[in-house]
C-alpha cells in the first residue's frame, strides 16, 4: 500500500479531464475529415479511377495459354494432342542498355533461329524502345533448347551477354493418325476454337483456364513479373476403337480406289459412310465417310477434287442433265473457285456424312415395318401375301423389285428378298396413325443426341398421321418418301436386335483430367424400350435369312468363317426417275447372338448402274472379313477353299504390318474377290430356288452374268430377279398415272 | 450488513470488466484476419505456393497478443511506474542491437531476430514511450509547468524518437513517437496557446517545406522523402515511380464505390498494389467493402478511442489515466495518419493500421496496449 500511496496523491484533475475530451473531439474531426475525404474520392473520381483499374488489368497482364486436352480412342491411343510451341520475343530496350549485348545476342540469334541478322539490326535502329517485336514462331521445344540453355543462368553455354530475348509458349493441336477418324474429331482454328466433330462439341471438356502473368512496377519502379499458371485442359477418351476405324477407312479407300473416275471424273460416289456400333450400349465403335481429310491440313485443297460442289447453301450443284449425279470438282474449277465458294466446299468436306446427310433410307426400312406390325399386333409373322409385282394404292401403281412378280411371299420371305408389295400390305395393316407413332418411337425425325457437332435436323423430314396419304403410307413402308440420317438409322436398328433397347449413341466414354483422375464416366442411357425382346427375335430371325436364306439379298455381305444378318436398301433419289440411287446394308454379327451393327452407305456410286446393293454390302463384307477376327469372334462356319486363300493373303498382310492392320496400303484383290462372287452367286442360283422365274428364261448378258430383260434392255439379277434401273417409285410430282406408267417404263 | 455490501461490492468492483472495449477489440481482430487474408491471398500463392501463408503468420502473433493482453490486464500496472526507467533502457538497447544484428527485410533494416522471431524494436519503443512519459509526468508534478520541466519530459523520448529515425530510417515510427508524447503533455498540461502555436509552426515548417521542394523539382540531389512529398502533390505524374503505390491506392478507393466490389473481389491487390496487407490494406478494405465498410471501420475505431476516453477519465490515479491516454493517443495518431497516407491527404509514409494491417510485433504490441487499459478499467473506482 505505500508503494500506491505515491501516485495516488496525484489526480487527474477536472482541467485534465477537459482536455482529454478537446482530444478526443480533435480526433473526431480528423475522423470526420477524412470521411469526407473517402466520400470525396469516390465520387467524384469513383468512374474515372474505376475505368483505370480495368484498363491496367489488360494493359499490364499477359495471358498465358492452357494446354487443350487430348483426344484418345478406346485404348488409350491418342487421336489428338496439343504440342508446346514457342515464339521468339525481341525486347529491344533491354538489349540496347548495353552496347556489349548486341553482338553476342545477334551472333546467338542468327546460328540458332537462323535469322537475318541485318534486318534485326535495322529494326532495333528504328525501333530502340521496342519492347514486344516477334523474330520467329512457332519453334518447337528442340529448336529452342539450345539457346534456352544460353540465356539461363547456370547453364554451360550460359552467356550474360545474351540480353532482351525471351520466349513466349503456346499450343498447337497435332492429330498423330492424320486423316484417321477426321469426321470424328474434326479439328481446331487458329484461337483453340474447336470446328466440327468432338473438337467443336467438347470444346468447353478440352479447353483450359488461361493463366495470367502480371506485371507491375515495385516501389524501386523495376518491372516485376507475378504468375497464376493456366489450368490444362481435360482430355475425353472415345469409344472408337482405332484399329476398327483404320479397317473401315482402309474398305472405304479401297471402294473409292475402285470405282473413282469411272463414269465420271469424280470419286468412287457421291458420299459413302460407315457407322459401327455396340448395341449393347450405343457406344460408336467407328465412324468414317469418304472422302476424309488431313486433319493437320484441313485446308488441302487436293481433297476436294472428285467431290460434288456445292452452293452456298451446301445444297449440290445441278447437272444439265437430271440423270448427272452432281458437278464435280476438278482441278481447273478448284482454280476458278471464289474464296467463299472454296469454303462452301471445304465445308461440304469436314461435314460429317454420317451425322449431317440426310436421305431416303430405301429397304432397310422393312425390317422396321415389320417390327412394329409384330408389336402392335396387325400382323402375326405367319401372314402370306400375294406380290403380283405391283399394287395399286391410292391411284398410283407402285412396283416391286421384281416387276413379274414373286407370287406368295410370307412375312419372312417379305424382309429376305425385299418384297414391297409384301410391307405395303403391312403397313396398310398397321394404319397410319399407329405407323407415324412407331416412326417417331424409332427416332426417325428426331436427333439423337450423338455427342458429336452438326447433328442433322430431321425434324419435318417424316410424316405427321395428318398429312400423311395412303400412298405416303405404302412408300414409308419400303423406305422411301421420308428422310433420315445414318446415326438415326444405326442407332434405331439396334434397338431392333438387341431386345428393343433404344440407347442414346455416344461417342466419349470418359472425361479425364489433365492430371489423369477421372472425372466423368459416361455410363450407357436407354432412353425408351422400342419394341418387345420377343419382336426382337423375330426380327434378327428374318434379318438372317437376308444372309442366308436362298433369295436372300445381302449373301455378298457374309465375311469368310462368320454368319451375320443384315438388310439390303437400295433407295431412289429425287426427282424420281434421275438413276440415281442410294444403296446401302445394315447388318448385325454375330447372326446368333448379335453384339455389333454395321451400316454402310454408297450415295449414288460411280457407276453406269447405281441401283446395286453390292456396292454396299462388298464394304461390309470386307470390313467384317477383318474386324470380326480381331474382336476375338470365333469362326462359326466352314471356310471354303477360296475363303481360306482369301484370309492367307489377308494374314500375309497384316504380318507384314503387325502393329497397325489399318494403315497398311490398299492392295487387296478387290478384282478377283468380285468375280469369286459372281460364280459363287451362278452356282446358288439354280439350287435355291425353289420355283422357276419368269427372268430365268430370258438371255444371259455374258460380261456381266446378269439376265437381260428383253421387254426393258435392262438387267436383271440372278438372285433376286431384281431389274437394274427398274423404279419401283412413280414420280408423285407429276400428277397423273399415265406418266407414272411412263416412268415405270423407263426403269 | 454494512461490512457484507461493503465485500460485495469489492467483488462486483474487482470482476468488472469493460465488455464493449473486449467487443470491439475482438471485432477489429478477426475482422483484420479476414481482411489480412482477403488481401494477401493472391501475393501469398504467387510467392510461397499457399495462399494463407500470411495469414498464418499473423494468427500466431494474434493469438499470442490475446495472451498478452489478458496477463497485461491483470498485471499490477503500478509497477510499471517504478520500473519505466528500465522498460526504457530496454528498448533502446534493442534499437542499438540492430546496428549489429539487425534483419533486413524488404530493403529495410528494421527487424532483430530472437529464437526465431523477428521483432520490431520502433514498436517496443512505442509502448516504453507510453510507460515512460506518464511516469516522467507524474514524477515533475508542478514541475511540468516550468519550461525546465517540459523540457525534460520531452527529452527523452525525443532521443528515443531520435535513435529510432536514424538507426532505422523509420520516420514514421519517429513521428508517432513524437505524437505519443505531445498529446500526453498536452492532455498534462493548463493552456493551449503554447500547443496551438506548435501545431502551426510544424504545420507552417511542412507548408513552407513543400513550397521549397515543389519548386525545386530540377535539382538533382534531392533524398528519397524529398521525392514522395512530390508524389504526393501529383501522384499522377510518378505514376510509374514513388506515385505508383499511392495512386494504385486511390484507384482502388475510387473503384470500390459504394458498397464495393465484395469481400475478395479486389482487382488492385492482384499485384498492383504492392505489400497490400501492410500500409495500404485499408485501400483494398474500401475496394471491396465500400465506403459503407469503410466508414463503419472508422466507426470502430472511434468506438475504441471513445471507450479509451472513458477509462482514462475515470481512471483512479493520474498515473492509469497518463497510461491510458498514451495507448489511445497511440492508436488514434497510427489509425489517422494510415487513412491520410491511404487517402493521399498526407505524403507516403509506412504507417500501419492498428490491429489490421501484417506485422506481428505491431499487433502484441497494440493488444498489450489494451490490456493495460482493461487493467486499468478493472480498478476504476477502487481507491
Amino acid at each position: 500500500m505505500k508503494q500506491n500511496k505515491k501516485p495516488n496523491s496525484q489526480r487527474f484533475t477536472i482541467g485534465m479531464k477537459k482536455k482529454l475530451v478537446v482530444l478526443f473531439t480533435l480526433v473526431l474531426l480528423a475522423f470526420v475529415g477524412l470521411g469526407v475525404r473517402l466520400i470525396l474520392i469516390t465520387k467524384n473520381n469513383g468512374e474515372e479511377y474505376e475505368k483505370q483499374v480495368l484498363s491496367q488489368q489488360k494493359y499490364d497482364s499477359t495471358a498465358l495459354p492452357f494446354r487443350r486436352g487430348e483426344i484418345l480412342d478406346s485404348n488409350g491411343t491418342i487421336l489428338a494432342y496439343s504440342e508446346k510451341v514457342y515464339n521468339v520475343i525481341l525486347d529491344a530496350k533491354l538489349l540496347l542498355r548495353d552496347e556489349k549485348f548486341l553482338e553476342p545476342t545477334l551472333k546467338a540469334l542468327v546460328t540458332e533461329f537462323k535469322l537475318d541478322g541485318s534486318s534485326i539490326r535495322s529494326y532495333l535502329a528504328d525501333h530502340p524502345t521496342s519492347q514486344y517485336y516477334v523474330l520467329a514462331k512457332k519453334l518447337s521445344y528442340d529448336e529452342i533448347k539450345h539457346f534456352q540453355d544460353m540465356i539461363t543462368p547456370g547453364e554451360k553455354d550460359y552467356d550474360s551477354n545474351i540480353q532482351g530475348i525471351w520466349f513466349e509458349s503456346s499450343y498447337i493441336r497435332k492429330y498423330p493418325n492424320g486423316s484417321l477418324a477426321s469426321d470424328i474429331i474434326g479439328f481446331t482454328s487458329g484461337d483453340n476454337a474447336g470446328m466440327y466433330g468432338l473438337e467443336e462439341y467438347y470444346n468447353d471438356t478440352l479447353s483450359g483456364t488461361m493463366g495470367r502473368e502480371y506485371g507491375y512496377l515495385d516501389e524501386d519502379s523495376n518491372l516485376e513479373r507475378t504468375t497464376i499458371p493456366a489450368t490444362d485442359g481435360d482430355s475425353i477418351v472415345t469409344t472408337i476403337d482405332g484399329n476398327l476405324q483404320s479397317i473401315v477407312e482402309k474398305h472405304l479407300q479401297e471402294f473409292n480406289d475402285q470405282y473413282a473416275n469411272n463414269v465420271r471424273q469424280a470419286n468412287g460416289a457421291n458420299n459413302v459412310g460407315c457407322i459401327m456400333m455396340d448395341i449393347h450400349t450405343g457406344d460408336i465403335l467407328a465412324m468414317a465417310s469418304y472422302p476424309g481429310y488431313d486433319l493437320n491440313n484441313p485446308r488441302d485443297p487436293s481433297r476436294l477434287i472428285g467431290m460434288p460442289a456445292v452452293d452456298e447453301k451446301g445444297n449440290k450443284l445441278k447437272g444439265d442433265s437430271i440423270f448427272d449425279s452432281g458437278v464435280y470438282i476438278t482441278e481447273e474449277m478448284l482454280e476458278s473457285f471464289s474464296d467463299e465458294q472454296l469454303y462452301q466446299n471445304y465445308n461440304a468436306l469436314w461435314k460429317n456424312f454420317c451425322i449431317a446427310d440426310t436421305y431416303e433410307p430405301g429397304s432397310v426400312a422393312k425390317p422396321f415395318t415389320v417390327a412394329m406390325g409384330l408389336e402392335c399386333g396387325a400382323i402375326t409373322g405367319n401372314e402370306v401375301y400375294n406380290c403380283k409385282g405391283n399394287l395399286e394404292v391410292g391411284g398410283w401403281k407402285i412396283k416391286c423389285h421384281n416387276v413379274y412378280g414373286d407370287g406368295a411371299v410370307s412375312v419372312q420371305r417379305g424382309i429376305e428378298i425385299s418384297c414391297n408389295v409384301a410391307m405395303m400390305h403391312i403397313a396398310q395393316a398397321i394404319g397410319i396413325s399407329t405407323f407415324t407413332k412407331f416412326q417417331k418411337d424409332f427416332g426417325f425425325g428426331l436427333k439423337t443426341n450423338i455427342d458429336l457437332a452438326g447433328e442433322a435436323r430431321t425434324e419435318g423430314l417424316t410424316y405427321s398421321p395428318s398429312n400423311m396419304t395412303p400412298t405416303d403410307l405404302a412408300t414409308n413402308s419400303f423406305g422411301q418418301g421420308f428422310n433420315v440420317d445414318m446415326i438415326e438409322m444405326i442407332t434405331s436398328f439396334s434397338s431392333l436386335i438387341n431386345g428393343g433397347y433404344y440407347f442414346e449413341p455416344h461417342i466419349v466414354k470418359r472425361i479425364v483430367s489433365s492430371s489423369g483422375a477421372t472425372v466423368k464416366n459416361v455410363e450407357p442411357r436407354i432412353l425408351r424400350q422400342t419394341i418387345s425382346p420377343s419382336t426382337s427375335e423375330k426380327i434378327i430371325e428374318y434379318c438372317n435369312t437376308v444372309v442366308t436364306g436362298p433369295g436372300g439379298t445381302g449373301k455378298t455381305a457374309r465375311p469368310a468363317g462368320y454368319m451375320i444378318g443384315g438388310k439390303t436398301g437400295t433407295a431412289q433419289t429425287l426427282p424420281r426417275g434421275n438413276r440415281q440411287y442410294v444403296v446401302s446394308f445394315m447388318g448385325y454379327a454375330p447372326a446368333s447372338d448379335p453384339d455389333i451393327a454395321i451400316y454402310v452407305v454408297v450415295d449414288r456410286c460411280n457407276y453406269v448402274m447405281q441401283d446395286d446393293a453390292k456396292f454396299a454390302t462388298r464394304i461390309v463384307r470386307a470390313v467384317l472379313t477383318e474386324a470380326l477376327p480381331y474382336l476375338n469372334y470365333p469362326m462359326t462356319e466352314e471356310l471354303s477353299d477360296k475363303e481360306k486363300a482369301e484370309l492367307e493373303e489377308l494374314r500375309a498382310q497384316m504380318v507384314t504390318s503387325q502393329t497397325a492392320p489399318g494403315e497398311e496400303a490398299a492392295a487387296e484383290g478387290e478384282s478377283t474377290e468380285s468375280s469369286e462372287e459372281a460364280s459363287e452367286e451362278a452356282s446358288d442360283a439354280p439350287v435355291a430356288e425353289e420355283k422357276p422365274s419368269i427372268w430365268e428364261s430370258f438371255e444371259v448378258d455374258k460380261a456381266t452374268g446378269y439376265y437381260i430383260d428383253p421387254n426393258t434392255g435392262g438387267l436383271i439379277d440372278p438372285d433376286s430377279g431384281y431389274a437394274f434401273g427398274g423404279d419401283e417409285l412413280p414420280d408423285f410430282s407429276g400428277d397423273s398415272a399415265s406418266q407414272s406408267d411412263s416412268a415405270a417404263g423407263s426403269g | 450488513m454494512a461490512r457484507a455490501a461493503a465485500v460485495l461490492r469489492r467483488r462486483w468492483q474487482e470482476t468488472y470488466i469493460d465488455y464493449s472495449l473486449i467487443f470491439i477489440i475482438m471485432f477489429l481482430v478477426a475482422f483484420g484476419l479476414i481482411m489480412l487474408y482477403s488481401t494477401s491471398a493472391y501475393e501469398a500463392n504467387l510467392d510461397f505456393g499457399d495462399s494463407a501463408y500470411y495469414f498464418k503468420h499473423q494468427l500466431f502473433p494474434t493469438l499470442l497478443g490475446l495472451v498478452v493482453m489478458i496477463a497485461a490486464s491483470y498485471f499490477p500496472y503500478k509497477v510499471l511506474a517504478r520500473f519505466a526507467m528500465p522498460i526504457y533502457i530496454f528498448a533502446a538497447a534493442l534499437l542499438v542491437l540492430i546496428i549489429p544484428f539487425g534483419k533486413t527485410i524488404n530493403g529495410a533494416k528494421r527487424w532483430i531476430v530472437i529464437m526465431g522471431i523477428s521483432i520490431q524494436p520502433a514498436e517496443v519503443a512505442k509502448v516504453a514511450t507510453v510507460v515512460f512519459t506518464a511516469t516522467m509526468i507524474v514524477r515533475l508534478k508542478k514541475n511540468l509547468v516550468t519550461p525546465k520541466g517540459f523540457g525534460t519530459a520531452l527529452l527523452f523520448p525525443t532521443i528515443l524518437a531520435g535513435m529510432v529515425y536514424i538507426i532505422t530510417r523509420n520516420l514514421s515510427s519517429a513521428i508517432i513517437i513524437m505524437g505519443i508524447t505531445m498529446l500526453m503533455l498536452f492532455v498534462s498540461t493548463p493552456g493551449y496557446k503554447l500547443y496551438v502555436l506548435a501545431a502551426s509552426g510544424v504545420l507552417g515548417f511542412a507548408a513552407l517545406l513543400v513550397f521549397i521542394i515543389s519548386n525545386s523539382k530540377q535539382t538533382s540531389g534531392m533524398n528519397f522523402r524529398f521525392e514522395r512529398v512530390l508524389a504526393w502533390l501529383d501522384p499522377a505524374a510518378y505514376a510509374s515511380g514513388k506515385g505508383f503505390q499511392t495512386l494504385q491506392a486511390l484507384y482502388a478507393i475510387g473503384s470500390g464505390g459504394i458498397f464495393g466490389k465484395g469481400l475478395g473481389e479486389s482487382m488492385q491487390k492482384m499485384g498492383f498494389i504492392p505489400e497490400a496487407q501492410n500500409d495500404m490494406i485499408f485501400s483494398i478494405i474500401c475496394e471491396e467493402l465500400g465506403l459503407f465498410g469503410a466508414i463503419a471501420v472508422m466507426l470502430m475505431f472511434i468506438l475504441l478511442i471513445w471507450r479509451l476516453m472513458v477509462i482514462a477519465n475515470n481512471a483512479p490515479d493520474m498515473f492509469s489515466a497518463l497510461l491510458v491516454i498514451g495507448v489511445m493517443g497511440h492508436i488514434a495518431i497510427q489509425v489517422v495518419l494510415n487513412i491520410a497516407v491511404v487517402t493521399n491527404t498526407i505524403p507516403n509514409t509506412g504507417i500501419t493500421l492498428p490491429f489490421i494491417s501484417y506485422g506481428g510485433s505491431a499487433v502484441i504490441i497494440q493488444l498489450a496496449e489494451i490490456g493495460i487499459a482493461l487493467n486499468v478499467a478493472r480498478n476504476i473506482g477502487r481507491e
